[in-house]
């Protein structure tokens, strides 16, 4: 493989909250390759969105980046000073936002939202606008001339994105953070999006990190996918890999609760029971050991490290699914409940 | 159906209650607003005390000399006329907070049941009222209040009046935004539903919710109403010699301030932190009864 | 900007504002005249002369007909009437020349408001929990708790008093004509201007705080706009709609407080005019003062709801 053109090195993001230190990031390390698109999944509270925002210094107080490493052309993200990353952002690095109604300045036209982004790294008004124009051609917004003067409560939600996206890419940045893009939208829209961004990955070569909680849109976009876990990554590797034979518990039981168009009609829908753990007081061992339906004894107290299971593919896991299947009947479970595959339940006091 | 919303006000009653008691603790924790309460507190006991005692009479004239700096007999001096302004400052006190409870008092009593009738049966009826209140905020307040002072008698309760009469639409007006927001929530669907009647659905209900907003809107008024009088004072429309009241002692002082500044520092610092403490007890009350608040 | 429906709009208000300056005028025209032809007239009169002088002022006509007069007066020809004190002062330029006057004053003290207020608002907010943050806000909680006339005289004692700078006619305006200019006026301005330039700048910086907050700011940042540029282009745009929110009770309250300033620095507007009618019982004045007041509050309002347009592009009427 090419060499990365983003390397991210044990990173660890912390908040300072009233009830005492939550860590939301843990220890995360993945690499980016240029062109590439990279999924980050995982449900609310996992860490994917402050491990975006981590990368460009943007955690928001009482945040704070406490370590790791940002690796990008040679600097160190984290390290350099405030003017330096400032010129990074936008024009290297570019991010874009889930909600395209609040992510855009009410007060302010939404052409010059997409001039600033030019504004701020050098160009004069007239270059921006007229790529402004060009770009907004680009993500397919009709009478771009026009809606450039419009103010974002005028356009639409889908248009609103769109603007956002050709903001993202007015400087033509090789890496686009996209943090859960398409939440926000109709699912017809959602489509679109996905679809133009696609495109885009394709015609531009940008890298793109596509931050989501829906299986579905890693599956259409991106090539490699990471899955976290309560600020862990838990299982990474090629997408169709992963999809075909999940590693992770956790993947798995994301992937099999995913509703199927064609399953039957009397079939429950499957979730994972239990809720996002409190990272206040993170669970021992393995996270996911308190939903985990194939924990064994070992998961309650020892943390497993991400580790190959198979080519490309990585997951940090005592069982693996692979043991699952072959011991534990995972492929007959109907309940995803804890400890239903293994039988491993938890002494008095937990 | 009935049973089931029986239920629900089962579930919304004891949530009810500890809103209150989470505010409390909240306020406890605002030190601010609990160094303002007890100054608070010290100023009633004063105005009480007021009442058997002061170390002089107040409209007693000439028991010093005029315009006397403050000396071991007379604590905060003399003012124009020879008169013990101690005592005229503890007598103001009680002054100053019979406006100030006084007109809220009143406000509350005129402004929450228009506010409230008007958000909840809304039509022809908040057409009215908020035409009404839109009249009595196109004029100004301190004129209208000193000519009613002036056409009515300046005693205290025409004072009251006139102020209540220039300040109500406030309790009004947020009362009546309050009760429109709240008649949207679903309880008070599911009351409609269950077929409560208006009167007990707008007392049962929406007032409780809104008893919040309320108070603090209320603990606002007071150094608003207070502020109000002293300026009134200040322009001769305030309570009547001798009586003292904290705006007109300060309008004998400013006439003698280049050489008894005394007669209008006092007084003025009395305004200013009982101002102060309203206003941080205020803050204190609107935070601590903020619902958003996740602590 | 200014779509039909925002013109219809200001049509709206603007006949709201003359129903409502008519209305109250008339309630205070009503209330006065009720009052007996000689409790109006300072001197002891009898006789002749009596009656031709309540014929002068059209008091012996009946009250719904001296009304009636009054607001054909008023609003074909502007006039006013007639002072009751002072024979033969035409009460209408008397009190547009202090209406220039008091507005002068005010729309400094304006000025001074909201561009003390706003830069203090956003330094707190920028400099949050830091010491300036701290004398910033103390200082303006003790703004708005104390009575302007108390500020003044405090101010007085300060620069006319003990530091003896200015003469002590220095703040007191000539009879004969007046020169208003910022060396005279600043010190009015100030005391009439400080209590809601500590409102607004309590108000801009909790404002400020809540829109660094939003999403909109993360984006502008992650554009890599400079803090200077976010601050002063997309948050502050954000911040000031709740501040024109209260612009338009502020305004009205340097109108009011005029009143209280000019009488204590013996500036010859409407505000000392009002007082002084009241005190002189010269009715008629009260009417036509007041009936200015009246307008001027309406105008105040409806120019603020004109600023939520030009402010918040979302807001059209």
């Amino acid at each position: 493989m090419p060499t990365p053109i983003l390397q991210v090195r044990d990173l660890r993001t912390q908040f300072l909250t009233d009830g005492g230190i939550v860590t939301a990031v843990d220890g995360v390390s993945f690499d980016l390759h240029p062109g590439e698109s990279l999924g980050i999944v995982g449900e609310s509270g996992s860490g994917k969105s402050v491990t975006a925002l981590s990368l460009l210094r943007l955690v928001p107080d009482p945040g704070r980046v406490v370590g790791g490493k940002v690796l990008f052309r040679n600097q160190d993200l984290l390290q350099i000073s405030e003017d330096d990353i400032r010129e990074i952002r936008g024009r290297d690095i570019a991010m874009i936002f889930q909600d395209p109604q609040s992510s855009l300045n009410p007060v302010l036209k939404t052409g010059f939202q997409v001039d600033e982004a030019m504004l701020a790294h050098g160009k004069t008004k007239a270059e921006a606008r007229a790529r402004t124009i060009e770009l907004m051609k680009k993500v397919r917004i009709p009478a771009a001339e026009s809606r450039v003067n419009d103010y974002p409560h005028q356009l639409s939600g889908g248009m609103r994105q769109r603007a956002m996206i050709a903001m993202g890419l007015a400087n033509t940045p090789p890496i686009l953070i996209a943090d859960e893009p398409t939440t926000a939208l109709d699912v017809t829209v959602q489509a679109q999006i996905l679809e133009l961004l696609a495109d885009l990955n394709r015609e531009l070569g940008t890298a793109i990190v596509m931050i989501t909680h829906n299986m579905g849109v890693v599956a259409g976009l991106c090539s490699r996918v990471i899955v976290m876990y309560a600020g862990q990554i838990v299982e990474e590797g090629p997408v169709e890999q992963i999809f075909d034979s999940p590693q992770h518990p956790y993947t798995w039981s994301l992937l099999r609760s995913i509703p199927r168009v064609d399953a039957l009609r009397h079939e429950r829908l499957r979730s994972i029971e239990g809720i996002a753990p409190d990272l206040l007081h993170p669970p021992s061992g393995c996270r996911f050991h308190p939903r985990c339906p194939f924990r064994i004894e070992k998961c309650f107290t020892e943390e497993p490290k991400l580790q190959d299971v198979a080519a490309n593919q990585r997951a940090a896991c005592w069982v693996t699914m692979e043991r699952a299947r072959r011991e534990m009947g995972a492929d007959n479970l109907i309940d995803i409940r804890p400890g239903v595959g293994s039988g491993v339940h938890p002494g008095e006091g937990i | 159906m009935a049973t089931a919303v029986a239920r629900i006000a089962d579930v919304t009653e004891p949530a009810q209650a500890s809103l209150w008691s989470d505010a409390w603790r909240r306020l406890r924790r605002n030190r601010l607003a609990l160094a303002a309460a007890i100054f608070l507190v010290f100023l009633v006991g004063i105005a009480i005390l007021a009442i058997f005692y002061t170390p002089y009479r107040m409209s007693a004239t000439g028991i010093a000399p005029t315009y006397a700096p403050p000396s071991l007999a007379h604590w905060l001096g003399a003012d124009n006329l020879g008169r013990d302004q101690l005592s005229r400052l503890m007598i103001g006190a009680q002054i100053s907070l019979v406006v100030g409870v006084g007109t809220q008092l009143l406000v509350v009593a005129v402004g929450v049941p228009l506010g409230l009738l008007a958000g909840y049966y809304r039509g022809w009826l908040d057409s009215v009222v908020t035409f009404v209140i839109n009249v009595f905020y196109g004029v100004p307040d301190l004129l209208v209040a000193l000519i009613l002072v002036f056409l009515l008698g300046p005693s205290l309760a025409n004072i009251i009046i006139a102020i209540v009469v220039t300040r109500w639409m406030d309790m009004a007006r947020m009362v009546r935004g309050q009760t429109l927001a709240l008649r949207e929530r679903e309880f008070i669907e599911a009351g409609r539903a269950s077929g409560a009647k208006p009167v007990k659905m707008l007392f049962g209900h929406i007032l409780p919710n809104a008893l919040g907003p309320i108070i603090v809107q209320a603990t606002f008024g007071v150094p608003a109403a207070i502020l109000f009088e002293a300026f009134l004072s200040f322009l001769g429309a305030g309570v009547q010699q001798p009586t003292p009241s904290w705006g007109s002692m300060a309008k004998d002082g400013v006439d003698a301030i280049r050489f008894a500044p005394h007669m209008v520092i006092f007084p003025s610092i009395a305004l200013s932190l009982t101002l102060m403490a309203f206003n941080f007890l205020g803050d204190g009350l609107r935070d601590a009864l903020d619902p958003r608040q996740k602590r | 900007m200014f779509t039909r429906g925002t013109l219809i709009y200001i049509g709206q208000r603007v006949v709201l504002i003359a129903f409502t300056v008519l209305a109250v005028s008339s309630i205070v025209f009503l209330g006065i005249h009720r009052l007996p032809g000689d409790a109006l007239f300072n001197e002891h009169l009898h006789g002749e002369q009596y009656a031709l002088l309540l014929h002068h002022y059209n008091l012996d006509q009946p009250l719904l007909t001296q009304y009636r007069d009054f607001v054909v007066a008023v609003v074909t020809r502007g006039d006013l009437g007639e002072s009751l004190v002072n024979r033969g002062v035409k009460i209408t330029p008397l009190v547009l020349r202090e209406l220039g006057i008091s507005v002068e004053v005010g729309a400094f003290a304006l000025l001074f408001t909201i561009g003390i207020g706003l830069l203090f608002g956003v330094v707190a907010s920028v400099r949050q929990n830091t010491w300036i943050d701290y004398v910033l806000s103390t200082t303006s909680v003790i703004g708005y708790s104390m009575p302007n006339f108390v500020i003044a005289s405090f101010l007085i004692l300060v620069f006319g008093v003990w530091l003896d700078n200015v003469t002590n006619g220095g703040f007191y305006y000539q009879l004969g004509g007046w020169k208003g200019d910022l060396g005279q006026l600043w010190l009015p301005a100030f005391a009439l201007g400080f209590p809601y330039a500590s409102i607004v700048a309590r108000l801009t910086r909790a404002s400020m705080l809540e829109v660094v907050r939003q999403d909109y700011i993360r984006t502008a940042r992650a554009k890599g706009l400079r803090e200077t540029v976010i601050v002063a282009r997309h948050a502050l745009r954000n911040a000031l709609i709740p501040v024109i929110t209260i612009l338009g009770p502020l305004a009205i309250g340097i109108i009011t407080g005029s009143v209280v300033i000019e009488n204590l620095f013996g500036i010859p507007g409407l505000g000392k005019e009002f007082a002084q009618s009241i005190l002189n019982r010269d009715y008629f004045i009260v009417i036509g003062v007041f009936t200015m007041y009246a307008a001027m509050v309406g105008l105040a309002n409806l120019l603020v709801d004109m600023l939520y347009v030009v402010i918040d592009p979302r807001i059209r009427y």
